[in-house]
């Protein structure tokens, strides 16, 4: 109903590979965009600072995970101790005086060049025994972080972000760091989008699906799973990174710990795996919906329709969540992009069932 | 005609036409645009997913380059030259090559047979031929050893399993045009010379009546005459400069050289050419034309497609079509008995578009069509209502080969179910006292090829007899009644046209394509075709199993369907020209065995011929019939068939009461 498809042809091959040939896809986004650039304007500060910088920058770690998991197929268990690692090198290095610029490659370089390393594991396993791989990963990292006093500041202390510039605007108010968080993740957006339609992207698809056929058509599985870990790895440090700075303004060790991990796997796989839209709204779901909840909850029990116990105010939002999860997963196995996938194409072959020949 | 007396151009044919400008020719426009709009887009073709365009100048070039070629090989002016194949630049390069060079293009439908062809290369004397692919080059190659000749040179466009050994006398046209850009580059001079040397009065192209009734007969057309067509057509408004257009018919038809050619030329279209026939509904979806032009027959099988489309759609999307397809339907209605809807039935209208018909229009290709036409046949009055409808502004022409097709057209204000329109600006309509259309225009041909006796029949006292019973309403609009030949009588002495009946037939989803029998016999009998898509899909809902086509036709539970069918077509005609008895052929009809033209129309001798014994069964009562169908293979060979068919009575109950 809301799509046009006639009247689009290509003269090049290079425009086949548009990212969005239709119209109704181009507006909707130009829609969001001026959305998401306008919000400081729109939204109160609460709603800015506390839901979409966070539900942005939890986004752009997702983004980075399902890089890894969706496209390349490599499950990533420990990837709080990935950001963890960004996190802390660039609050150490902006600490030093090294502009935050480079403070952000450096901490993305760390994680990639450790998650490499746990990723090399991935070189000789597969599945079950590449979670235990990974997890080793976030168990040591966490361990090394709270013990060594040099990184963490000692036991059970926090270390403050310094105030730092970024492109010489001063990275104060929530202004400033909303939108370096919504710069970060549009640029990991910009780049999966790119990966995904590019040969390197085919490439890992290729070694997903199964990586000895894809050393059979030529496809170097050694060299592109490393690559898969080092880019996702790289991309979730600046997540972490960005995380401290434009969120947190400050990092423990708890903030990084397994928990994370298994929600960012979670958001992965209720979004969709591999799929950009899917980071979204696996990121949105897996962050606000609690949030969401416990506030439709607080404001029920305000009605005083009925007697609710403060245990239950607590744990009903983390019931209702848990089966929502599963139900997502039950309903469609490939996530909430495929829901609006789904839906998108009911509107896309209107008035018909399905494609005409 | 004597060969030395064949001068295309002699004096007497300018004495024709005097007030035609001589430098007034297609080449001459062709150069216009390359001079002046040398870097648009002229044509594009789909070639393996990608639309690859020619703009004016490099049009040009590939023109030039190949007449270069063509002269080389010795074709002469008045020469004439084959064209055959689907529709890919190359030929339309070639035509135009032939043109530039003052010989006759003559085109051919692709699923030509042999036979057919060998009859068109020996009426023309064709030496040289320009076809499409490995299989046309076959094709030739097996008249040339049946025993023609003449043909010396063969070029081919795709050179796909001809290019390891190209048999003797076969070239790629590729290399025919290097050769001609080699041959400017040695003459200085060659080029200009080429674009100046056709005219006005030349024949551009020999074009070939459909053959309804014997051979067909050569149509040479002259600039002048498509230049006259197209000028006439724009001034009234039915082609605009710069048209996004479809060149998916075939090549041999009138209008595709007219559309995709003449206007194309003159008014600068942008032709589109399907990547296959396969593929043209979708490569039509992509280019969403603003020009479009189907014969009924497509419209009314695109209306099929959105039927069954919607019926096996999701609920909701059913429901809001059940809604508003009869709402604008009946708004239609309305609009073209000249009532003005009220405001919220146009309003709701609108929610309409948003709803429903422009998301059809755009699953069509048909979002930006502003000039829809057709012609060629009768349309049935719910396919044409569901079109307009649907806010496209369907319009019939009425023409012939003969006069460039474009003569007469429903202009937008009085557009109605039984009316062609009214004539051109620049053409004039007479009907004769015999009820006979007559035209005289500048778009009216000067004669036949080599048949002085058919052009005396058809030009009389400067006026073209086309043959086709007509009157003229008050307002200036012509009715077609049909064929003067084909009006038949009964036994009983009852007057009828078995195309208008047929028609009717074939408005009906189910059936495809209907033979009304009945001449000198006691009542009328009907051959039906049915429409294997939308019968099959009935089926399938219904429960029917079927293995093919044959089969399908004669399940009992069709044949109720298509009893239904012809009975609600009786309850419109008089009692006396009812249809009493029908059969459900185990096959369509097939230009292959000579039973329709290519253009589709029934050639009924071969039809009663063929199947002889099934019509004597329809009219001696009898229930069924074992029937040997005879069957063409594709190498040539032929072997029968034996099919059981039954034969069903309509409204026999009340047949009988009256009896």
């Amino acid at each position: 109903m809301f799509y046009r498809q006639s009247g689009i042809h290509h003269t090049r091959y290079a425009a086949t590979r548009k990212l969005w040939p239709l119209a109704a896809d181009r507006r909707l986004l130009g829609g969001l965009l001026a959305l998401a650039l306008l919000a400081p304007l729109l939204l109160p500060e609460l709603y800015l600072n506390s839901y979409l910088a966070p539900w942005l920058i939890w986004t752009a770690a997702a983004l980075s995970l399902t890089l890894l998991m969706g496209i390349a197929g490599q499950l990533h268990f420990g990837f709080a101790a990935v950001m963890a690692i960004g996190a802390y090198t660039s609050i150490h290095l902006a600490r030093a005086g090294v502009p935050f610029e480079l403070a952000l490659i450096g901490a993305g370089l760390a994680a990639a060049l450790i998650g490499c390393v746990f990723g090399a594991a991935a070189l000789r396993v597969k599945g079950l025994y590449l979670v235990m791989a990974t997890l080793a990963m976030q168990y040591l990292v966490s361990w090394v972080i709270i013990n060594v006093p040099v990184i963490s500041g000692g036991a059970q202390a926090t270390l403050a972000t310094p105030e730092v510039r970024l492109l010489f605007i001063p990275l104060d108010g929530d202004t400033a760091l909303y939108y370096t968080a919504l710069g970060w993740t549009l640029i990991c957006t910009l780049l999966l989008l790119n990966i995904k339609r590019s040969s390197v992207g085919r490439a890992l698809v290729a070694v997903r699906d199964k990586d000895f056929a894809a050393a059979v058509i030529g496809v170097d599985p050694l060299r592109y799973k490393l690559l898969a870990f080092f880019t996702s790895s790289f991309l979730g440090g600046v997540s972490g990174a960005i995380l401290a700075f434009c969120y947190y303004q400050a990092v423990t060790p708890e903030q990084f710990g397994f928990n994370v991990s298994i929600q960012l796997v979670a958001m992965v796989l209720v979004g969709g795996l591999g799929s950009v839209i899917g980071a979204y709204l696996g990121a949105g779901f897996i962050l606000l919906l609690p949030i969401v909840l416990t506030n439709l909850l607080a404001w029920v029990a305000g009605l005083e329709l009925f007697p609710v116990s403060f245990n239950l105010i607590a744990h009903i939002p983390l019931m209702v969540y848990g089966a929502l999860i599963i139900a997502v997963i039950l309903f469609e196995p490939l996530g909430l992009a495929k829901i609006y996938d789904n839906i998108r194409k009911y509107f896309l072959v209107w008035p018909f069932r399905h494609a005409q020949r | 005609m004597q060969p030395e007396q064949r001068q295309p151009h002699a004096i007497g044919d300018i004495a024709l036409h005097p007030h035609w400008q001589s430098h007034d020719h297609l080449i001459h426009w062709l150069v216009y645009n390359a001079e002046h709009h040398g870097h648009e887009v002229a044509l594009r073709e789909r070639r393996r997913g990608i639309w690859q365009g020619y703009t004016w100048r490099q049009y040009l070039d590939e023109v030039l380059a190949l007449a270069a070629g063509l002269e080389a090989l010795g074709v002469e002016p008045g020469d004439r030259v084959l064209v055959i194949g689907d529709n890919r630049p190359a030929l339309y390069f070639g035509m135009l090559a032939a043109i530039a060079l003052r010989a006759l293009p003559s085109p051919a439908y692709p699923d030509t047979p042999p036979e057919e062809l060998r009859g068109q290369l020996e009426a023309e004397s064709i030496r040289c031929a320009l076809v499409e692919d490995q299989e046309q080059v076959d094709k030739l190659l097996t008249i040339r050893v049946a025993g023609y000749g003449a043909l010396d040179h063969i070029l081919y466009d795709d050179p796909r399993g001809l290019e390891q050994a190209p048999p003797p006398g076969a070239r790629a046209i590729a290399a025919l045009s290097a050769q001609g850009r080699a041959r400017f580059s040695a003459e200085p001079g060659l080029r200009a010379a080429l674009q100046e040397r056709t005219s006005v009065h030349a024949p551009a192209v020999l074009l070939h009546s459909s053959g309804t009734t014997g051979r067909p007969k050569g149509i040479p057309l002259k600039h002048g005459h498509i230049i006259a067509a197209v000028r006439n057509a724009s001034r009234a408004g039915y082609f605009r400069e710069g048209e996004v257009h479809m060149a998916y018919l075939p090549m041999a038809w009138v209008g595709d050289f007219i559309f995709s050619v003449g206007a194309a030329i003159l008014l600068r279209f942008c032709v589109h050419i399907p990547e296959q026939q396969e593929t043209a509904l979708h490569d039509l979806r992509e280019i969403a034309p603003t020009l479009y032009f189907g014969s009924p027959r497509a419209w009314s099988s695109m209306l099929t497609r959105i039927q069954v489309g919607i019926k096996e759609s999701s609920p909701l999307k059913r429901a809001l079509y059940a809604h508003f397809m009869p709402f604008a339907e009946r708004l239609e209605r309305d609009r073209l008995e000249g009532r003005r809807p009220a405001p919220w039935r146009r309003l709701w209208r609108g929610v309409g578009e948003v709803l429903m018909f422009g998301p059809l229009k755009d699953q069509l290709g048909l979002r930006r069509v502003a000039r829809p036409y057709t012609a060629g046949d009768a349309m049935g009055e719910d396919v044409f209502l569901f079109f307009r409808a649907l806010g496209l502004d369907l319009r019939q022409f009425y023409g012939q080969t003969e006069n460039c097709a474009l003569c007469v057209a429903q202009d937008p204000g009085s557009v109605s179910l039984h009316t062609a329109g009214r004539p051109f600006p620049g053409v004039e309509l007479r009907i004769s006292d015999e009820g006979e259309i007559l035209m005289r225009a500048d778009n009216v041909f000067d004669g036949y090829f080599d048949n002085p006796e058919a052009t005396a029949e058809t030009l009389r006292a400067g006026w073209m007899h086309t043959g086709d019973a007509g009157q003229l309403e008050a307002d200036g609009q012509l009715v077609v009644l049909g064929r003067l030949s084909e009006v038949v009588y009964t036994n009983t002495g009852e007057r009828f046209i078995p195309t208008y009946i047929e028609n009717r037939l074939k408005f009906s989803d189910y059936i495809r394509e209907a033979c009304v029998l009945g001449r000198e016999r006691d009542f009328l009998a009907a051959l039906v075709v049915i429409d294997s898509e939308a019968v099959g899909h009935w089926a399938q809902i219904n429960g029917v199993p079927y293995t093919s086509f044959a089969d399908l036709s004669q399940k009992p539970e069709v044949y109720a369907l298509v009893r239904a069918e012809v009975a609600r077509v009786n309850a419109l005609l008089p009692p006396a020209l009812a249809i009493r008895s029908f059969v459900n052929l185990h096959k369509a009809f097939d230009p292959d065995d000579g039973e329709v033209t290519r253009t589709r129309k029934l050639r009924r001798d071969v039809i009663d011929a063929h199947y002889a014994p099934i019509i004597e069964s329809l009219y001696a009562g009898r229930d069924s019939i074992e029937y040997e169908a005879r069957i063409g293979y594709e190498t040539g060979a032929s072997g029968t068939l034996k099919r059981h068919l039954a034969i069903a009575r309509v409204n026999a109950d009340r047949i009988a009461e009256e009896a």
